[in-house]
């Protein structure tokens, strides 16, 4: 069993005082609380800091934690307490009251030997019920337009014996249609199972959207670039642009700039009873000159134009 | 095949997450969530994005502890953040579009 030094853990001396350990523990919570900070690993990392805190700051607790500290072998064989110490060996071995929020470090000090209840309100009772469970489930923007039957993979972990280990799941979901990217979807009893005969927890079903080569999404609303060339731009054109389920034929108008938006009703993302509307956003592209006969109509352009794009520059310049 | 839910009662929120109702009480009063029908507190149902709120919140108020204004305008800001980065997501993506030729 890994020794844990919560001294350490909070960065605070061995006669920090009650007010002291807040302070560290609040400052670290800023920086570590994982709804604060979505960074990778630090869950684990805050799980650290709560875990210290729980036993630093209860009197009780942390005279306990300064008796090991004192006496107990930290050496690299793992930690073993003091000799004599009254651990409740039986109790930890795969004992649902051990708090699965808590490390085996921390259960096998104080299980049992506190209450529990009022860490996250989620005491571990005899008969309770399993943890929900998060998983992530990814579709294409197409398959948002309509209703959809997948199959989701997702691991559940299950402690027994003391230990944890995940057993590997899969369920036939209906998704409906015009789910959005970041959706949660709940699915009830399909989480962790629950302990002595508690009730399972649920499965969280978290819908990510993969990006689109072409389409971009706005709330409801799609994006789609258009490249034009030049003389498509100045002179007007007619051009045919791909949609999420199909195409449509737009026209252009002449003297169209580079960022005008052209709304397509409708064609959007669809939403129980919103309908999305898709924007073509223009890009006009100058193409790379090729050969001689481009460059001299460019030259042509340039004499017979009095355009300056640098008209609103004058006094600067 | 599944019933996928997408609500869930103010009791259900309180028995299955063990989240005490006084503090959901509190999450509704500062307008983290809103219910989806605004009638007696017994009667409130959530959907799922507000369980993902409510959740969060009675992480923050207890870890940070924190009253529940404080919480408010916490969850505020982590909304803002998040769509914020959002719409940096998205124009990152059309600047690309733009300028990929």
């Amino acid at each position: 069993m890994e020794f844990k030094d919560y001294y350490k853990i909070l960065g605070v001396s061995k006669k920090a005082d009650v007010k002291d350990i807040k302070t560290a523990y609040r400052k670290l919570a800023r920086k570590y609380h994982p709804d604060l900070n979505p960074s990778e690993g630090v869950g684990e990392k805050f799980k650290e800091i709560a875990e210290a805190y729980e036993v630093l700051k209860d009197a009780g607790r942390r005279a306990k934690f300064d008796e090991i500290l004192e006496y107990g072998d930290q050496s690299s064989q793992g930690f073993q307490p003091p000799p004599g110490w009254q651990q409740n060996q039986h109790a930890y071995q795969g004992d649902p009251n051990a708090d699965a929020h808590f490390s085996d470090f921390f259960n096998s000090i104080f299980n049992g030997g506190f209450d529990q209840s009022h860490f996250h309100g989620q005491a571990q009772q005899h008969h309770s019920r399993g943890q929900d469970v998060e998983t992530e489930l990814a579709m294409s923007l197409q398959e948002t337009l309509h209703q959809q039957i997948k199959t989701v993979h997702f691991q559940l972990p299950v402690s027994e014996g003391g230990k944890t280990h995940h057993i590997k799941k899969q369920l036939n979901i209906k998704i409906p249609q015009g789910v959005i990217n970041g959706e949660r979807i709940r699915l009830k009893g399909q989480g962790k199972p629950g302990y002595g005969g508690g009730e399972p927890g649920d499965l969280y079903l978290h819908i990510r959207v993969n990006s689109h080569p072409l389409f971009d999404v706005k709330k409801h609303d799609l994006v789609l670039t258009l490249p034009l060339a030049p003389w498509e731009a100045a002179l007007g054109t007619k051009v045919t642009v791909p949609t999420l389920d199909g195409k449509v034929t737009l026209t252009i108008a002449a003297n169209t700039q580079s960022g005008t938006k052209l709304r397509v009703k409708g064609k959007g993302l669809k939403r129980k009873d919103k309908l999305g509307d898709m924007y073509v956003v223009i890009n006009v592209i100058i193409p790379p000159i090729s050969n001689d006969k481009a460059t001299q109509l460019w030259q042509e352009l340039a004499k017979n134009s009095a355009f300056d794009p640098r008209v609103s520059w004058g006094e600067y310049l | 095949m599944m019933r996928r839910l997408t609500v869930i009662s103010l009791n259900e929120l309180c028995q299955l997450e063990r989240i005490e109702s006084h503090h959901i009480i509190e999450i509704v009063e500062n307008g983290i969530v809103k219910p989806i029908a605004n009638a007696n507190s017994k009667d409130w149902e959530f959907d799922t994005s507000s369980v993902h709120w409510i959740k969060k919140a009675v992480r923050l108020h207890q870890d940070l502890e924190i009253d529940w204004l404080a919480v408010a305008l916490l969850i505020d800001l982590i909304q803002q953040r998040d769509s914020l980065q959002r719409e940096k997501e998205f124009f990152q993506q059309q600047l690309r579009r733009f300028t990929q030729h």
